[in-house]
């Protein structure tokens, strides 16, 4: 009861509202009210508040069929944290162990590696053995970011403001390219980006499992690298990293943890990159770029309501660049971080709701500033381009 | 797998069945949750009225009872299965099977949620008005069920207005098609009328025939601010009086603005004890000379401040936290009660003054609001802490609340529906000889007693 204890108090906020029906995405495939938000704290409740029920394979699979997108939580007009609450039960059920040893330890090296590369390669055996296969995931990139640049961008004309740049992990494997976007966008428009050492994963897929300690010990790694530098913001390519830091960091300490001032500071600086240059606004003027692209918000940027209209205002300043909204653009894409590896049906079934979205809108070019959702939709269809933002901005400055 | 199970499993496919212990236990309440749980025995989803029609056999040959549920967010425990068997539910029935221009109609499945339908007919330039505040979510069977209401009601009424057909599947497990969809019908007794508000305890409704308007083109939102909370009491009386009909007219204490401000943008600095929130609509013409004879009367009556807002993004932030409100109560209360008590609109201002007795009178907090506008008021006991003494207090406010709306011409429930959550007070309003005739009816239909029973009527028991 160590952590799910913190929210007793919120728990009983639940009024039934049934209002999560409208947004939960496992829900709106199921059909079932046990697989809704609401049913999920309800049972926490009862099992582990209550013990009015025991926790048997089913209570723990409905607990499982969640993609912590957040919908709920952003839907409950009670204000509870369902997603914090889910992730207090998974620790709860599993004590940090709801996966097997090998792949624990995997995990562990690309949280402090800060992606995957070379496990993909060098251990491939077992990553066959972990269930993910590499129709699963993309190639990684030989050349990430982290060996293309080091130390300090600095800024294009006069200096209007200093970052450190924290790079997804996956950004900086998989999509490098992104990583690269940003650094040059923010150099453009005269941010100097530091690129600090000693950062590891945000903690997320710890978070996921219920692995809270070593989510704990991520968080910990990242507020000592990031913390006391001398920057007037921290930016992330990625909405999950950047609703890490925002809310997760400081919910996560402990209440008497020594670095949970600094994690409380730190949460008031980050931001997604392409929140903060449209907090900064543009220097140069980008040229035209005759396309329409859609927008997919990905789930984890609507905690920060900012974070989600971002490229709405960017994507003006660009000439000729047309928005086309689809319907349901905060829908989920079904990703769910890796949960789409271990819920391949369920996760078809929410993404060609989505996908169904994207084809009315008629573009083939979607934007969006989550590395998951973007490999998932891409996979979906080759036809697709899923892109960054930024990258989308850079281009426009480079023509 | 017991029993149960597996013969319902034949019937349906075994995905569709369902009765672990955690499926029972998400599918024993509604909002209501803490005034009665019951665990069903098992729980079918079934996708046609075929289905149902088997589920509804089973049950009668094997005398067990059946509770149809639609999205939950009943506000009576309508659908909490106190006695057990079989929960139904609705919400894989959810096709919208025409929306009909040219006779102005919409015939959906009885689990297709209420925004979704709207959504559709907007997309026609048609209208459903229907507007219970769970609208995102509740489910068209569910509103026919208890004659769902909200804030629209004072111009457009509540569901019943709009049902002209229903499809049931009897306690027998027979189905029947009432009404059509003709405009009006002369034919018999008018049971799709009867079966509007039964709360399945008549059958289980798995089809609606709706009637629709044409879409207002413009809607403009007003907020009133007034002095005390008599004040605006006085004013909706006035407003109604004056023949000025708002599409929405909502009152609102300064308490419900503070938690609404969590969704207002910008926030609305509050500088009153009440709020009247109005909506208008129609064309251009008739919204703006409605809004002007709107401010004359509220300035005539000395209001604070009347605000129409241009801005139709802010106003949906007032309706999106209106939407809001009830739950968000419990962000500042362990527990609240709320009631439907609707009365004479002309009644309002003496309703009012009557609840800040009551709520003296029990020491207790009574949120005064609803949709005033149409005389349905939602007072709503909040308790400071969970105890008996309060509960005990709460009981009687309950009783004296209803008591009072009953005194001034009044009716228990406006829009929520009896369930077993007001069945006590239901004598008061019917007299001991209507109650004697409406059991008759539910005998008529239902001589097994297997349909949602102990609900309206609770001394009857399967």
């Amino acid at each position: 009861m160590q952590y799910l204890e913190k929210y007793e108090d919120q728990m009983v906020r639940c009024y039934y509202c049934q209002l999560c029906q409208a947004t939960c995405p496992v829900y709106l495939e199921d059909l079932l009210e046990t697989h809704v938000a609401r049913s999920r704290l309800n049972l926490i409740h009862a099992a582990f508040i209550e013990g009015i029920l025991p926790v048997t394979d089913r209570m723990k699979e409905i607990l499982d069929r969640c993609l912590l997108c957040t919908s709920c939580t952003r839907t409950c007009p009670g204000g509870v944290a369902l997603d914090e609450i889910f992730i207090a039960a998974r620790h709860q059920i599993y004590q940090g162990k709801r996966r097997g040893k090998v792949r624990r330890y995997l995990t562990h090296q690309a949280m402090k590696q800060r992606g995957i590369k070379g496990l993909m390669g060098k251990l491939k055996p077992l990553a066959d053995s972990m269930g993910l296969s590499s129709k699963d995931l993309p190639e990684p990139d030989p050349n990430p970011f982290e060996d293309r640049y080091q130390d300090v961008i600095p800024a294009k004309g006069q200096q209007r403001a200093r970052v450190a740049y924290y790079v997804g992990c996956a950004t900086n494997t998989l999509y490098p390219e992104t990583a690269e976007s940003v650094v040059r966008v923010l150099s453009r428009n005269g941010i100097e980006a530091v690129l600090p050492e000693g950062l590891v994963c945000c903690g997320l897929p710890a978070l996921a499992d219920g692995d809270i300690e070593t989510a704990q010990e991520m968080i910990r790694a990242n507020i000592t690298a990031l913390a006391d530098l001398d920057v007037d913001a921290v930016v992330t390519d990625c909405t999950s990293c950047g609703m890490v830091f925002r809310t997760k960091a400081v919910s996560m300490l402990p209440d008497d943890d020594p670095l949970r001032s600094k994690a409380e500071a730190l949460a008031e600086k980050v931001w997604e990159a392409t929140d903060y240059i449209n907090r900064m606004g543009l220097v140069e003027s980008p040229g035209p770029l005759s396309q329409a692209v859609t927008y997919h918000v990905p789930c984890h940027a609507g905690l920060m309501e900012t974070m989600a209209e971002a490229p709405r205002r960017l994507l003006k300043e660009i000439p000729q660049t047309d928005l086309v909204e689809m319907e349901s653009p905060n829908g989920c894409c079904g990703a769910g971080g890796s949960f789409f590896t271990e819920h391949r049906d369920l996760s078809e079934r929410i993404r060609s709701r989505k996908l169904e979205n994207i084809k009315t809108t008629g573009t083939n070019t979607i934007i969006t500033q989550c590395p998951s959702c973007r490999y998932y939709l891409s996979a979906a269809d080759e036809s697709y381009e899923v892109i960054h933002p930024l990258t989308l901005l850079n281009r426009a400055y480079e023509g | 797998m017991n029993a149960l199970a597996s013969d319902l499993g034949r019937l349906l496919s075994r995905e569709r069945v369902r009765t672990d212990p955690e499926d029972l236990y998400a599918y024993s309440s509604d909002a209501t949750y803490y005034f009665v749980r019951g665990n069903p025995d098992a729980v079918v989803l079934p996708e046609n009225a075929g289905e149902v029609s088997k589920v509804v056999k089973y049950a009668a040959k094997n005398r067990i009872p059946v509770t149809p549920r639609g999205a939950g967010t009943g506000l009576s425990s309508g659908c909490t299965p106190i006695h057990g068997g079989i929960v139904i539910d609705t919400k894989r029935m959810n096709r919208i099977m025409e929306i009909n221009r040219g006779n102005m109609t919409g015939t959906v499945e009885c689990g297709v949620v209420l925004g979704n339908f709207q959504k559709a007919v907007e997309r026609e330039n048609l209208f459903y008005p229907p507007d219970p505040q769970s609208w995102e979510v509740s489910t068209l069977g569910g509103n026919v069920s208890t004659r769902a209401g909200g804030p629209r009601g004072v111009k457009y009424g509540t569901t019943p207005h709009y049902v002209l057909g229903l499809e049931l599947v009897l306690p027998d497990g027979e189905i029947i098609n009432t009404g059509g969809t003709c405009v009006k019908s002369s034919v018999g007794y008018d049971l799709t009328h009867l079966l509007s508000g039964a709360e399945g305890t008549l059958g289980v409704i798995t089809r609606v025939n709706l009637r629709l308007l044409p879409l207002p083109p413009v809607h403009r939102t007003a907020v009133v601010v007034c002095e005390t909370l008599d004040q605006a009491a006085e004013m909706v009386s006035e407003i109604i009086a004056q023949g000025t009909v708002p599409s929405k007219l909502e009152f609102i204490t300064e308490a419900g603005i503070g938690l609404m401000n969590n969704y207002i943008s910008p926030p609305l600095v509050s500088n009153g004890e009440a709020y009247l929130l109005i909506e208008l609509d129609g064309t251009e013409a008739q919204v703006t000379d409605d809004a002007r004879r709107l401010q004359h009367i509220c300035e005539v009556m000395r209001a604070t401040d009347v605000r129409v807002i241009k801005d139709e993004r802010e106003a949906q932030t007032y309706w999106k936290a209106r939407v809001n409100l009830g739950p968000m109560i419990l962000r500042l209360f362990p527990k609240m009660v709320t009631e439907d008590v609707t009365v004479p609109r002309n009644r309002i201002p003496e309703f009012v003054r009557a609840l800040q007795n009551i709520s003296a009178s029990i020491g207790m907090i009574i949120g005064i609001g609803g949709h005033a506008g149409d005389g349905n008021m939602h007072p709503t006991i909040v308790f400071p802490e969970l105890n008996d003494d309060l509960e005990q207090r709460a009981k009687e406010g309950i009783k004296q609340i209803i008591k009072t709306g009953l005194a001034l011409g009044g009716t228990v429930s406006g829009e929520h529906g009896i369930g077993l959550h007001k069945a006590e007070f239901t004598l008061w309003e019917l007299g001991a000889t209507q109650i004697a005739l409406q059991k008759r009816i539910k005998q008529a239909f239902d001589p097994l007693g297997i349909m949602n029973p102990g609900k309206i009527w609770p001394q009857e028991v399967a």
